[in-house]
């Protein structure tokens, strides 16, 4: 056995092993940010927590948020961008913050309609639709994250019941650990679903003006 | 204490010296460019992504499709950065890692390999996140990592350290052979 015949294997072994360090290479990393909706909702909610009314509704005059909601408007309840407004300029914080509320809900719903119908179409491998579910499910919750307190306060069934929705449809797509089969896209499909009927419900009672009433609490 | 015994500094072959400087010249041209034509290269990038969207996983709903769209970009705008700071960087390293061969090590064969390979890694291997940059609208954030690293980071990158390790191996090998003297 030549010398060679040792040198070689080892030169490549070495080699292997130094080249690993080669592909740890730093790639930067990515925070999501707010998108100009709610970045506009925070600025809108800080101003009217700060009792700040006149600024709120010059940030709401002004920002994206109003013009979603004229952009939504088919799919909201009626009235709910000029009720914001008026709650805004009589200085109603309570009023805002539900009629925010049903509108962050709303969006959420529709995202998750959106996705289950996306979800129902044929042709489409499971892996695809694990990934599309995935970045709905992010959506959803940048959304409804925004307004889970204000649905917790108002209606804490509600927002259980979208917790454990979002946690089972979250659950689905997940990636599959230690080479185990992909989850099946049809099982997720049934947590969106909840969580839209969930969502509706919330939006159809939150609908009318209850100012006047108590927030309600279900246990 | 008397310098006497010390060697003298020695300059690596010239065509090293412009490469490091060249890669040095590349950063900086690299990064006035981000600044100058930084609309123009998002929107470039952003039209690439919105023509693929299959590539890039586009659900057609834009409340999904911007974030989609806004870490591609952030990434895309990342590598065009990274290439900036490391084609700096590795150009400086050329210099003061090929000096350090060219004076300390005696064999000329294992010095000239050792700043070969020192310079062909050091000035190749800024090039990925250039490529990566690049290859990101057409292909994807995976896809064109991975495409960047097999084509580049891992060839490159292993130069450098192979040429490093190796270099290290000399100067403690000279440090030892002083001391037998």
């Amino acid at each position: 056995m030549s010398s060679r015949t040792i040198v070689a294997p080892a030169l490549l072994a070495a080699l292997v092993a130094l080249s690993a360090p080669a592909r740890a290479h730093h790639v930067g990393s990515y925070v999501p940010r707010d998108n100009a909706v709610t970045t506009n909702f925070k600025q809108v909610k800080f101003s009217v927590q700060a009792q700040k009314f006149d600024v709120a509704l010059k940030l709401f005059d002004e920002g994206p948020l109003r013009a979603e909601m004229r952009a939504h408007a088919a799919a909201l309840p009626a009235d709910l961008e000029e009720g914001t407004r008026a709650a805004l300029a009589a200085g109603d914080g309570r009023e805002v913050e539900r009629r925010l509320m049903v509108f962050f809900a709303a969006l959420s719903r529709d995202l998750a309609l959106e996705a289950d119908r996306q979800l129902a179409r044929p042709g489409v491998s499971a892996d695809a639709q694990i990934a599309t579910g995935r970045k709905f499910l992010e959506a959803i919750w940048r959304y409804y994250n925004l307004v889970d307190f204000a649905v917790a306060t108002r209606d804490n069934k509600a927002s259980v019941a979208m917790r454990l929705a979002f946690d089972e449809a979250d659950g689905y797509v997940k990636p599959a650990a230690g080479g185990a089969a992909p989850a099946n896209p049809e099982n997720l499909r049934k947590p969106l679903q909840r969580i839209a009927q969930v969502l509706s419900s919330l939006i159809e009672s939150s609908a009318p003006p209850s100012s006047s009433t108590p927030p309600r609490r279900n246990s | 204490m008397s310098d006497a015994g010390a060697p003298t500094w020695r300059l690596p072959p010239r065509w090293v010296l412009l490469v490091a400087v060249l890669s040095i010249v590349a950063a900086e041209v690299g990064g006035g460019a981000m600044a100058r034509f930084k609309v123009e290269l998002t929107r470039w990038a952003r039209d690439g992504m919105l023509a693929r969207p299959g590539v890039h996983g586009l659900v057609g709903v834009r409340d999904v499709d911007e974030r989609i769209l806004d870490e591609a970009l952030v990434k895309f705008d990342a590598g065009l950065r990274l290439f900036h700071m490391h084609a700096e960087g590795m150009g400086l390293v050329i210099i003061a890692t090929s000096m350090v061969a060219a004076t300390v090590i005696q064999r000329a064969a294992a010095r000239r390999a050792i700043i070969a390979l020192l310079t062909v890694g050091g000035a190749g291997y800024p090039v990925g996140y250039l490529a990566w940059s690049a290859l990101i609208p057409a292909y994807g954030l995976e896809r064109s990592k991975a495409i960047a690293e097999w084509l580049v980071w891992v060839p490159f990158g292993t130069a450098t350290i192979v040429a490093l390790w190796g270099l290290v191996g000399c100067v403690a090998w000279t440090m030892l052979a002083r001391r037998r003297a």
